[in-house]
């Protein structure tokens, strides 16, 4: 009977919805944070000169190497083209000042991606981030090696950076520190190459929303938190204040270290929390401790608590009275 | 591209495909010579088949009576005899159908009730319950059922739910724009037999043109509000639309009356009002027939049992293979494989796919992006869930609240590794279920 009205549906695919899927990829995500990243590595090469570029190099090529040889050694499927290793490599190389030796950069990467990211069990299930930690691990260990800070003059001279003459229970701006407009745009400043210019960041951090990448609640909150507190402590001084904004690691790490999927929270509050948490230990560090380095440990302590957070700020479902429990979470 | 920056999403932004037929008036559909009528066309009991083969039926003739309190009335929406009574392809597998043999006489029966110049509101209720009534954007629930909420329940407010946000549906907009009049005339029907003072009409601003037919049309004294919502998938789900417009959630496991509220689709409002004015029962609705394949994609008039093949003839035809054929959206719909699946009450797109759209990726690690708790209507955490599942933990998945899960499939379409989050989801609550009856 109906039969006569069939038209060829052979080769039609049976699956249970949805049926349709949206076109980004894991991989599509890390190119975009690459592409991010490219605006302080620009910036950086332009104030600390080409030798930027092979520290990028090897940043990124040691990293996809480790990544390679430990997946194949442990016969894992080799997962090198999620892009993951070059974030880590270019965070890793961006995060140590210029004088900071080739060797140094190896030695992070490993760390970064054999201890801190495949031994947990590769991307998503690592606690802490890999640069960050990485980062932090060379400066405990190595810091006369990575810490002479330069500027960027014809002649290289050392100098504090400027977080040291504003850190230690300091409540005014010395001289030395250069003056905002200086900080902000990266003009003769020490440090580390991608935490330079506060332009190039923010344009990356502009790129990273406007992908959909990130949203701003992480970095606003993070260097917000940092702002009012160092408001209140430096006695509502403008300046003072905005030298904490716009020196060390501060912008570049709420932008590329403390957005982080993985090592982060994946609840909406959890993020609230742990920005606001990260800009606490930053402040306190920075107040208490005459050292740079304030970001990277508040980044690694809130890693840490991320787990913890999550399981006490899971959403409270729809039509339902109360957040889950976080003891039936376990 | 919208940039949400620190609000959650509740949704997903998936690319509206709906320009092929959101300005096409709808078309009448052939009429076929065999007509299918599944007996379980609408959810609950299937109906009980009142008629033998070899019986001559008419349009409105009933032919299978609805069984138990949630089941429908089954009307032949053509003039004929019965041909066949037997099991038939149907979008729910395999199912006892009724097949009617078209005499093309068009031969109406008598009007389905006796007319009267002024029904009661139970009068009212027992028409729409006579004229196999359901919930025709896609859940078929009999609507009479919905408008009878258990004695002490008070409802205050009716939403008419035009929110038709599967990407390639246009059948519910085309009808707001179209028929406008009869809409609104069912909606307050509906409002009269609920004894509710508010009532919104919800729709997507995409549709801006339907919200301005209705306003034309609507008293000052109706308290009837058009609202026009963001066009975010799944902005039609009851659940979400019930909390945008009233602020109430309806509490896990419970319903919308439980909230004081009733949700009905504007389609069903349309037959609601062609019951009670045009004493005329369910025997036909609106469908798009949409997708890419698909060479001239229609809104159209259908009988209700038109085997999905004629609708494509209608559209003339296909100008690339499909790869996938859904009874529904492509966030929801059912995939099926035969063009002799009849259209039904709950019937409102046919979507196909190309062969590329139709396949997914490989699956990668979860990168924990957070975009599935981001995109989640109702506030669940996907990835949990299907952890919890794949680790064979159901105690987990329940505490996490796989029951709550909506089907809107808006985790899976979002995820950048490809995980297949709903499927897990869904096995997860197959699963519980399952446990819980045992027990």
């Amino acid at each position: 009977m109906v039969e006569k009205y069939e038209f060829d549906t052979n080769g039609l695919v049976m699956s249970p919805s949805p049926h349709l899927f949206s076109k980004r990829t894991s991989a599509w995500i890390m190119q975009q944070v690459i592409i991010a990243l490219i605006f302080p590595a620009i910036a950086g090469t332009y104030f600390f000169g080409l030798k930027v570029l092979i520290m990028l190099f090897v940043g990124i090529f040691s990293s996809v190497l480790f990544e390679y040889l430990y997946q194949k050694i442990s016969r894992k499927k080799v997962t090198i083209s999620d892009y993951s290793a070059v974030v880590t490599g270019m965070l890793i190389a961006l995060s140590l000042p210029v004088t900071a030796p080739l060797w140094s950069i190896i030695l992070g990467s490993g760390f970064a991606i054999l201890i801190v990211k495949q031994i947990p069990g590769g991307i998503g299930r690592n606690v802490f981030n890999p640069a960050v930690a990485a980062r932090v691990m060379l400066k405990l260990f190595f810091s006369p090696w990575i810490t002479n800070w330069v500027t960027p003059e014809p002649d290289v001279v050392a100098t504090a950076t400027p977080l040291e003459s504003i850190g230690y229970f300091s409540k005014t701006v010395p001289e030395e520190i250069p003056d905002l407009w200086d900080l902000f745009l990266g003009i003769g400043l020490g440090g580390n190459i991608g935490e330079t210019s506060k332009l190039a960041i923010l344009i990356g951090l502009a790129y990273l929303v406007i992908r959909g990448i990130i949203n701003l609640k992480i970095p606003v909150l993070y260097v917000l938190t940092v702002a009012i507190i160092m408001s209140i402590y430096g006695d509502f001084s403008f300046t003072y204040m905005m030298s904490h904004v716009l020196s060390g690691t501060l912008l570049f790490g709420a932008t590329y270290m403390a957005t982080d999927y993985s090592s982060g929270p994946l609840t909406p509050d959890g993020k609230t929390v742990f920005a606001i948490g990260c800009g606490m230990l930053t402040a306190v560090i920075r107040i208490v401790f005459n050292f740079p380095g304030g970001v990277g440990f508040a980044i690694l302590i809130m890693n840490a608590l991320a787990p913890t957070i999550d399981k006490y700020l899971a959403p409270r479902i729809y039509g339902h009275k109360k957040r889950i429990l976080r003891n039936s979470l376990n | 591209m919208k940039i949400k920056l620190m609000r959650k999403r509740e949704g997903v932004y998936n690319e509206v495909r709906k320009e092929r037929t959101d300005e096409r008036p709808i078309e009448a559909a052939t009429v076929p010579e065999y007509l299918v009528f599944p007996l379980n066309m609408h959810i609950g009991a299937p109906a009980n088949p009142i008629v033998e083969v070899g019986d001559k039926v008419k349009i409105g003739t009933l032919i299978a009576e609805k069984k138990g309190n949630i089941s429908a009335n089954i009307y032949a929406s053509v003039s004929g005899e019965v041909f066949d009574i037997s099991d038939q392809p149907t979008v729910k597998g395999i199912a006892p159908c009724i097949t009617i043999k078209n005499n093309y006489k068009e031969e109406w029966e008598e009007p389905f009730y006796s007319e009267n110049d002024k029904l009661t509101v139970t009068q009212m209720k027992e028409v729409i319950d006579k004229a196999g009534i359901v919930g025709m954007g896609g859940a078929t629930f009999p609507t009479s059922v919905k408008l009878s909420p258990p004695s002490g329940t008070r409802i205050d407010t009716l939403i008419i739910n035009g929110a038709e946000c599967e990407p390639y549906s246009t059948a519910d907009h085309r009808l707001m724009v179209e028929h406008a009049v009869e809409l609104i005339e069912g909606v307050r029907i509906l409002a009269r037999i609920l004894d509710v003072n508010q009532v919104y009409v919800a729709l997507e601003s995409d549709t801006h043109d339907s919200a301005e037919e209705m306003k034309k049309i609507i008293d000052q004294e109706d308290h009837i509000d058009i609202v026009e919502l963001e066009t975010i998938y799944p902005q039609g789900s009851e659940k979400n639309l019930i909390k945008k417009l009233t602020n109430r959630e309806v509490p896990s496991g419970g319903l919308p009356a439980d909230v004081h509220t009733v949700v009905v689709n504007v389609a069903t409002a349309l037959a609601v009002y062609e019951a009670i004015h045009l004493r005329r029962p369910s025997i036909e609705r609106i469908t798009t027939v949409s997708g890419e394949p698909i060479k001239e994609p229609k809104n159209l008039r259908v009988r209700i049992g038109t085997p999905i093949s004629y609708l494509i003839d209608d559209c003339h035809g296909f100008c690339t293979n499909p790869g996938k054929m859904i009874h529904g959206g492509p966030m929801m719909g059912t995939t099926i494989n035969s063009g002799r699946i009849p259209i039904t009450k709950g019937t409102s797109v046919i979507t196909f796919l190309e062969k590329g759209e139709a396949l997914r990726s490989d699956r990668t690690s979860c990168i924990k992006c957070s975009e599935c708790l981001n995109v989640c209507p109702v506030s669940l955490q996907p990835i949990l869930i299907s952890q919890a599942y794949e680790n064979g933990d159901l105690d987990k998945a329940e505490r996490l609240g796989a029951l709550d899960c909506i089907d809107c499939g808006n985790c899976s379409y979002i995820c950048p590794a490809k995980i297949p989050l709903l499927d897990n989801i869904r096995a997860a609550k197959k699963e519980i279920r399952s446990r819980q009856e045992a027990k």
